[in-house]
């Protein structure tokens, strides 16, 4: 079972990942395991910490929000994300159009090139 | 009297007017007739593709021996076509028929919920 | 009668019968139909199954309709095939077993997942009928036959994009792909057609054997290029995408991106083996490799920035779609050139070819756990949901294993295809990887940010009466997750028995025309 896949530039073997894996994940649950246990459930002791303030009952007022997610990356690239908001504005006839374009680009680089 | 490409630019000129109606009208339903359009216009170029000059019906024991038949796929392919073209205009009349009811418009420009 | 030789037949033979009888076996009730659904989608597997070992032990299959003799192509006293004939090589076998393991897990999955929707007779019936233009258009060897299955495939998936019609984004999805998708159809047609009226030939062998470049064949390959790019969701022609794949339900979405490849896998079959050798300039192998960057950067820059959840993984599809046009773009750039094809060319095949079946289970497996968490909560936006690891952790297993696979972590299937794309595409260009590395990374960020405002996280209020999955539904995903971490396993016996013979049979345009002419042309 020990197949290794060549790439013609370096090899992938599957099993020598596995057992990495295996060494990295017996650390980790080592060092995870080596915590304090002497701590009393359902007292202050096991809730998250929320600055200081009372934690919601409701999960929904904590989680961070999907679209909130990455919003460095996004406001990095907001120009970017504007134009692509024009090339996707929901016309089909748009649409259409890029299609018919990128047909008559295609023929010419065929048949001229 | 020698046909030339006559057949040939008449296919052409309908398949632009086809994609013209696609591509220019708003109203939906002009838009599924433009499709239509683009389709008889190949349905046309099969048919044209496959004739000969001065050829007959290509049945045989109707004609029996002559010099020149029409070439038969083609026809066989075109009815193909034909059928798929009805059953996929029907499909999107009905369509159409369905976003008038939800969306209250004919307008093409105004059914964009769906963007980004 | 052996009916082994038939096998070609049956597979086609197959889903028709099931979309055709479903409406009888639902006047038997909600069960029997269900069982029908069930039984005939199992079916179609084992025989493509059984297909494909015939295929490998026997090489390519041939099969007339309605001729003399089933496997004679050229009968008695002609020189060239006139009837229809399926032609079978690994690669369409390769194809046809993958959209079987789809079509499959699908039906299971939709059994309980549609229950409380009417028309399900109907549903079954288009589902059959999309499970058949699927396998016809990879099992075909005649342009005008592949047309028609085209074009049932492409009918049957309006009918299935629209089927919550008392939603209005639905039907728009399917109006917007209608009007795309017909236009290319009728292109590919009228290509087609400029084929028969220069040769007088619609056999994909023989049209591969006669072939001379003209102006006529130039502008074909340009109208079947672009026409078959739009059906398979490559650069500027995949919009219909994101609407059309959201708005279906999951088990079509999970079907819909295995139709997809039928049609990328007719570009390549047009590619390699009708012009095969006639392709003396690298336009077309540019244009496919540069088509599949563009496409994967922007489509997964689209996806990081979506909150709905199908959508996101539409834009997916298509960014995972540009991987496997780069494989096989970089493959047929170096096809007549037969030092490079063995250093770099063949590796990029058989990662392009590889990531085909990959992407086919992992992408699918994703379209069922978004329609898992539709199912649990109500929605698919992911503002709305959370914590969902609770209530069903089955599915959030499955969804690391997907969401590992599509990002390419190693050791899952994505990896190891990935990695071959990688190594060979550094050899043509290094900014091509860069490209592709950068993709990845994008892809694994997407993915992280649904697993965690998804499944991890507190749990929401409104999130309490979420249903509970019901066990059809595991059982359809749990089918593509076992087919995912049996390619994960063995990643050896999956490249030499399943991929390397694909990738042998799109490179050997002689042998494919080889099988229908008989060697005598």
């Amino acid at each position: 079972m020990w197949e290794k896949i060549l790439t013609g530039f370096g090899y992938w073997d599957i099993y020598s990942w596995l057992i990495f894996l295996a060494i990295a994940g017996f650390f980790t649950l080592w060092l995870r395991n080596s915590g304090r246990q002497d701590y009393k459930e359902g007292t202050y002791q096991d809730e998250i910490y929320f600055s200081g303030n009372d934690v919601p009952e409701d999960g929904a007022d904590i989680s961070v929000p999907a679209d909130s997610a990455y919003w460095g990356f996004i406001k990095f690239f907001t120009p970017y994300y504007d134009f692509m908001a024009k090339f996707h504005n929901g016309l089909v006839q748009d649409y259409v159009g890029y299609f018919i374009l990128f047909i008559a680009v295609l023929t010419t680089l065929i048949v001229f090139v | 009297m020698t046909v030339g490409n006559l057949p040939f630019l008449v296919v052409g000129i309908l398949f632009l007017i086809g994609l013209l109606a696609v591509l220019r009208e708003k109203n939906m339903i002009k838009i599924a007739i433009g499709i239509t359009i683009i389709e008889s216009a190949v349905n046309m170029l099969l048919i044209v593709l496959g004739y000969r000059l001065g050829g007959d019906v290509p049945v045989h024991f109707l004609k029996g021996e002559v010099d020149a038949m029409v070439l038969p796929t083609p026809q066989a392919l075109t009815l193909t076509a034909i059928v798929i073209a009805l059953a996929t205009s029907a499909l999107m009349l009905s369509v159409i028929m369905l976003l008038y009811k939800h969306y209250g418009t004919l307008n093409v420009d105004e059914i964009r919920r769906l963007r980004g | 009668m052996n009916w082994q030789a038939h096998l070609p037949a049956l597979l086609l033979a197959v889903p028709l019968l099931g979309a055709f009888a479903a409406p009888v076996f639902n006047l038997g009730g909600k069960t029997l139909r269900n069982v029908w659904f069930i039984t005939v989608s199992t079916c179609v597997f084992l025989v493509a199954f059984a297909l494909w070992r015939d295929v490998s032990v026997n090489g390519i299959l041939v099969y007339v309709m309605g001729g003399e003799d089933f496997a004679l192509s050229l009968p008695s006293g002609m020189k060239l095939p006139v009837r229809i004939i399926l032609e079978i090589d690994a690669m369409s076998a390769f194809m046809a077993l993958a959209g079987s393991i789809t079509s499959m897990a699908g039906a299971w999955f939709s059994v309980s997942y549609m229950d409380r929707f009417s028309g399900m007779s109907r549903f079954v019936s288009l589902y059959f009928l999309l499970t058949l233009g699927m396998l016809g258009m990879m099992v075909t060897g005649d342009l005008f036959n592949f047309f028609v299955f085209l074009e049932i495939a492409s009918v049957a998936s309006y009918g299935l994009v629209a089927f919550w019609r008392d939603k209005p984004q639905a039907i728009e999805a399917s109006f917007k792909y209608m009007v795309m998708s017909q236009i290319a159809a009728m292109l590919v047609l009228i290509a087609v057609g400029f084929l028969y009226g220069r040769y007088n030939l619609l056999n994909m062998g023989a049209l591969g054997s006669v072939m001379q470049m003209g102006l006529v064949e130039k502008v074909s390959l340009a109208l079947l290029f672009s026409a078959l790019a739009l059906k398979c969701g490559s650069f500027p022609m995949y919009l219909w995408i994101p609407d059309a794949y959201a708005e279906a339900p999951a088990s079509v979405s999970c079907l819909l991106v295995t139709v997809s490849q039928a049609s990328l896998y007719g570009l390549f079959r047009v590619a390699f083996s009708i012009y095969g050798v006639s392709l003396t300039n690298s336009v077309v192998a540019w244009a496919i490799i540069i088509l599949g960057l563009i496409s994967m950067l922007v489509a997964v820059s689209m996806a990081v920035v979506q909150h709905e959840v199908k959508r996101l993984m539409a834009y997916h599809a298509i960014s995972q779609t540009g991987y496997m046009m780069l494989g096989v773009g970089i493959g047929l750039l170096v096809l007549g050139n037969p030092e490079a094809l063995a250093e770099y060319g063949f590796t990029a095949l058989k990662g392009g070819v590889f990531h085909i079946f990959n992407h086919a289970m992992y992408k699918g497996l994703l379209f069922l756990t978004a329609g898992t968490l539709f199912y649990m909560t109500g929605s698919r936006d992911l503002n709305k949901m959370g914590g969902l690891i609770r209530r069903s952790p089955g599915t959030a297993f499955m969804f690391v294993i997907a969401a590992a696979a599509i990002a390419g972590l190693p050791p899952m299937n994505g990896y190891t295809s990935k990695l071959l794309i990688y190594q060979s595409s550094f050899a043509v260009h290094p900014f091509i990887t860069v490209v592709a590395l950068v993709t990845s990374v994008l892809t694994l960020a997407s993915f992280v940010k649904v697993f965690q405002t998804a499944f991890l996280g507190p749990e929401h209020k409104a999130l309490v009466n979420a249903r509970k999955v019901p066990s059809t539904m595991m059982v359809g995903m749990g089918i593509l997750t076992v087919a995912i971490l049996l390619l994960t396993f063995l990643p050896g016996s999956a490249l030499s028995n399943l991929v390397e013979p694909a990738a042998k049979a799109l490179v050997d345009q002689a042998g494919y025309i080889g099988a229908i002419m008989g060697g005598a042309f």
